[in-house]
């Protein structure tokens, strides 16, 4: 058996110093929104075989005047557009002129949305994570009333809400961190992202909570709390592993072989899931320990 | 019926169930068969426009003009407008539907698989707003009369002092620069150019003409007009008759007067949706210039003659994506619900309008989109490739892992997993001959091919379980039994959480989060089925006796056999 729960302390120091690292990255640096939160459009044209430079675009689009534009090449021959102005008329003159010095430019995709709706996907957002958040601690609570002891009910709600926050916190600080330095912008899918691994890290620590809880029923007297919660990570660790393994094979596939508009999608998911995985195993059990340590000692 | 029968009829549905969906979700294995063939290729996956192509319109419905009581049957009528336009267009299975958000009202349209996108664009925007407008006095707040009068007669005390001084000699030009309230001659001494006789009040002008007075003369008393009080100087007149003009100067004092009651042009309910049809017709025989006529429908025939009939002797305005086109006075009611709108037309640009009406005409403005998604056909057409190698490669090499880390439960594992696989499937299919047709788009990819690691995951648990119970020396049935019953609720409230997460991402409803939320949902679900009755039929059937001796088949090493075998329930 692993003594999981003796290694509480780095366990603590790491996640403490990603999260601040994090929370750092988002207050410094925030995160690089796309057209869902900004309002703007975005274009995707593909040109034939020889990919003009990005300068030589922008310069004739000069006379357009496009308010921050910026190109990025992706593959296959496609530029991607990106500009503030989010009306028909101004997408058909881009179009229009790059059809007079690229006769063979195609546009692929053209999105744009404007800001009464960026407001509104903003603010949905925002509370659909709230909603979720409260949703699944309503729902923990309720799945953990029968237990009471040693621990109330609340402290496990409690403990898969911080690991929850935790993991939600460093996918959101690794992609302060892209967004900073690669240009990778968040839209609308990384939050369905993120409330995935809200799911699916409280998903893998109920499992690990579950199994304490079981054998918490059926424990002799001998064992500690933190001897049982050990133990109960041991059972469920093989399980974890594997199960997050083949969830991350998955997001892999996608993320490698799936194509460029699920890309940052499958990440967001991918470090959310690692991180899940992770606080499950290292995190949440340990806060049950540590609350418990903090309840004895005053008592 | 004994354990074992009713166990081999279980795991023969189970096959069955397996055979169904797997022809279902791929109706290529019997392509040799065409009957067979045809019939299982029936149901089709429905492609969202990510991965056919196509384009996602989001219009804001203008609604300030309308009643709020009739704003859903005018969304509805817009809805209905824009589909019978769309339909004239020809596009396979438009998607047109209205939201409310806030207190604002869209129109979704949503057209999959088509070739043109800016044509089609172009042709929703250039559908007319077709509406009618009467006039309305609205009225003003009254100033209270004694108020009025006593600020008029400061006003006319004023302008009697000035008077006394103009006619005192001091300098007129002075005077009106300082103390002149007209903002057009104030500044040149109160002077206006030669001007035609007739062209200011005749109180005015008749101080110049009538009174005798002469040039450079000012006229001895206050001259009192709707404006106010003035002090008239004649300055110069010429020209004889009617083309006699004049030259003046004056100091003007206003007075305030009630306010008069506002004419404002207004809805009056009658718009785009009552029209039944529209044609060319000419005014008069022989004449070139078109008109248009317009027929309505049984309520824009009433309402056209409650109209009419409450403003004879007014003005009733048609109006064109916001502007007049004509503006006639009603002689009389009309109650045949025939309306004409003449206008400077040409022949071909009647025509175009009429044709523009009759494709559908709006019953409230939507401008431009504020929100567009369109995706060209070829990216789509590789977004789905890609997706399903994505898919594809995913799914084996979960298989892969499985089999080296769970052998001979991994292999039902991995059958499981690909019933799972062909069950998703088969119920996207089936669910277009449902009313709640699932779309699958490239985020709902995303979700199945996650789903099939989380559906793992229920199988993973139970076989850990399995696993441990053969270790703690129970025979392998019951090992199954128990591992099942353990795992059961890990599953059941672990997999609650995602589907509460699933839910609230359906209920932001924005397409690439519901496409994603809606297949997660049904993943969950349905892995848990395949888990639980499926998974566990297979294991029940096929697992027994003969693996006693072969338990490295399944991965269990050690056998504990002092722990006994079942006094640890």
């Amino acid at each position: 058996m692993i003594n999981i729960i003796s290694k509480t302390k780095y366990a603590y120091i790491f996640s403490i110093m990603l999260t601040v690292l994090s929370v750092v990255s988002l207050f410094v640096w925030g995160l690089k929104l796309g057209i869902d939160f900004t309002g703007g459009t975005l274009m995707e044209v593909q040109f034939e075989n020889n990919l003009p430079s990005n300068s030589e675009v922008e310069e004739n689009l000069k006379n357009l005047n496009l308010k921050s534009l910026s190109l990025q090449a992706t593959g296959n021959n496609t530029i991607l557009f990106r500009y503030v102005p989010e009306d028909d008329k101004t997408n058909q003159e881009v179009l229009k002129t790059l059809k007079e010095k690229y006769p063979q430019s195609k546009d692929l995709r053209t999105d744009y949305a404007n800001s009464t709706i960026s407001k509104e996907l903003k603010s949905k957002s925002l509370w659909s994570i709230f909603w979720a958040v409260a949703g699944i601690m309503a729902y923990i609570a309720w799945a953990f009333r029968k237990v009471s002891r040693p621990v109330p009910s609340w402290k496990y709600g409690m403990g898969a809400i911080i690991a929850l926050v935790h993991d939600i916190l460093i996918t959101a600080g690794v992609f302060s961190v892209l967004g900073h330095f690669y240009g990778i912008e968040i839209g609308i899918p990384f939050v369905a992202a993120l409330l995935t691994i809200l799911g699916f890290s409280v998903h893998d620590t109920i499992v690990v909570y579950d199994r304490t809880r079981e054998n918490l029923l059926r424990s002799s007297s001998k064992e500690t709390f933190s001897e049982v919660v050990n133990r109960s990570l041991n059972e469920t660790l093989v399980r974890s592993i594997n199960t997050s393994l083949t969830v991350i094979i998955t997001l892999l596939a996608i993320y490698i072989f799936g194509g460029e508009s699920i890309k940052y999608f499958s990440l967001a998911l991918l470090v959310g899931v690692t991180f899940g995985t992770y606080s499950s195993i290292f995190i949440a059990s340990a806060l049950l320990v540590t609350s418990y340590k903090l309840q004895t000692k005053s008592r | 019926m004994n354990v074992r029968q009713k166990l081999r009829l279980k795991f023969g549905a189970v096959i069955i169930l397996a055979i169904l969906a797997g022809l279902i979700s791929y109706p290529q294995a019997v392509s040799k068969i065409p009957k067979l063939y045809d019939f299982f290729n029936k149901p089709k996956i429905n492609l969202g426009l990510d991965l056919q192509g196509g384009i996602h319109l989001e219009y804001k419905a203008d609604l300030s003009q309308v009643d709020p009581a009739k704003q859903k049957e005018a969304m509805q009528a817009m809805q209905d407008a824009v589909e019978r336009k769309i339909n004239a267009f020809g596009v396979a299975e438009p998607v047109i539907y209205t939201t409310k958000s806030g207190d604002e009202q869209r129109l979704i349209v949503e057209l999959a698989g088509i070739r043109d996108i800016n044509e089609a664009k172009k042709r929703i925007g250039e559908m007319p707003f077709l509406e009618f407008k009467e006039e309305k006095e609205t009225a003003v707040e009254k100033i209270p009369e004694d108020i009025l009068n006593k600020t008029n007669e400061t006003a006319k005390n004023k302008a009697q002092d000035l008077l006394k001084k103009a006619l005192a000699g001091e300098d007129f030009a002075k005077l009106a620069k300082e103390n002149s309230e007209d903002p057009g001659s104030k500044d040149k001494g109160g002077e206006y150019d030669f001007v035609k006789k007739g062209m200011f009040v005749p109180e005015y002008e008749a101080v110049i003409f009538d009174k005798g007075l002469k040039d450079g003369e000012i006229y001895k008393e206050l001259v009192e007009t709707q404006f106010g009080w003035h002090i008239i100087k004649r300055i110069e007149v010429k020209g004889e008759g009617e083309n006699q003009e004049f030259k003046s100067a004056h100091i003007l004092i206003t007075k305030k007067v009630q306010p008069e009651p506002k004419v404002e042009v207004v809805a009056t309910g009658l718009t785009g949706k009552n029209l039944k049809s529209a044609s060319v017709g000419f005014q008069n025989q022989g004449l070139t210039e078109p008109v248009i006529d317009l027929e309505f429908d049984e309520e824009g025939t009433k309402l056209f003659a409650e109209i009419t009939k409450r403003n004879i002797g007014k003005r009733v305005a048609i109006l064109i994506d916001g502007e007049i086109i004509t503006n006639p006075t009603v002689n009389s009611e009309i109650p045949n619900g025939k309306a004409q709108i003449t206008g400077s037309y040409t022949t071909q640009e009647a025509n175009d309008l009429v044709k523009r009406l009759n494709e559908g005409a709006l019953p409230v403005p939507i401008g431009n989109p504020i929100n567009q998604q369109s995706v060209e056909a070829s990216l789509g057409k590789i977004s789905l490739e890609k997706s399903l190698k994505a898919g594809i490669i995913g799914m084996v090499l979960v298989i892969i892992f499985m089999l080296l880390f769970y052998r001979f439960l991994g292999l039902v594992a991995s059958f499981s997993l690909l019933i799972y696989s062909a069950l998703m499937i088969s119920i996207f299919k089936l669910s277009g001959f449902s009313p709640w047709q699932i779309t699958l788009t490239l985020p709902g990819i995303a979700g199945f091919v996650l789903s099939i690691g989380m559906a793992v995951d229920a199988n993973i648990l139970i076989f850990e379980r399995t696993k441990e119970e053969i270790k703690k020396g129970r025979d392998i049935l019951s090992a199954i039994e128990e591992g099942f019953k353990r795992a059961w609720t890990s599953i059941r409230d672990g997999n609650m959480s995602s589907i509460i997460t699933a839910f609230i991402l359906i209920e932001m409803g924005t397409g690439f989060v519901k496409g994603f939320a809606v297949t997660l949902i049904i993943g969950v679900i349905v892995s848990m089925f395949t888990a639980v009755v499926i998974t566990r039929t297979i294991l029940r059937f096929v697992m027994g006796k003969w693996l006693e001796n072969k338990l490295w088949l399944i991965g269990v090493k050690t056998r504990n056999k002092e722990q006994g075998t079942r006094n640890n329930i």
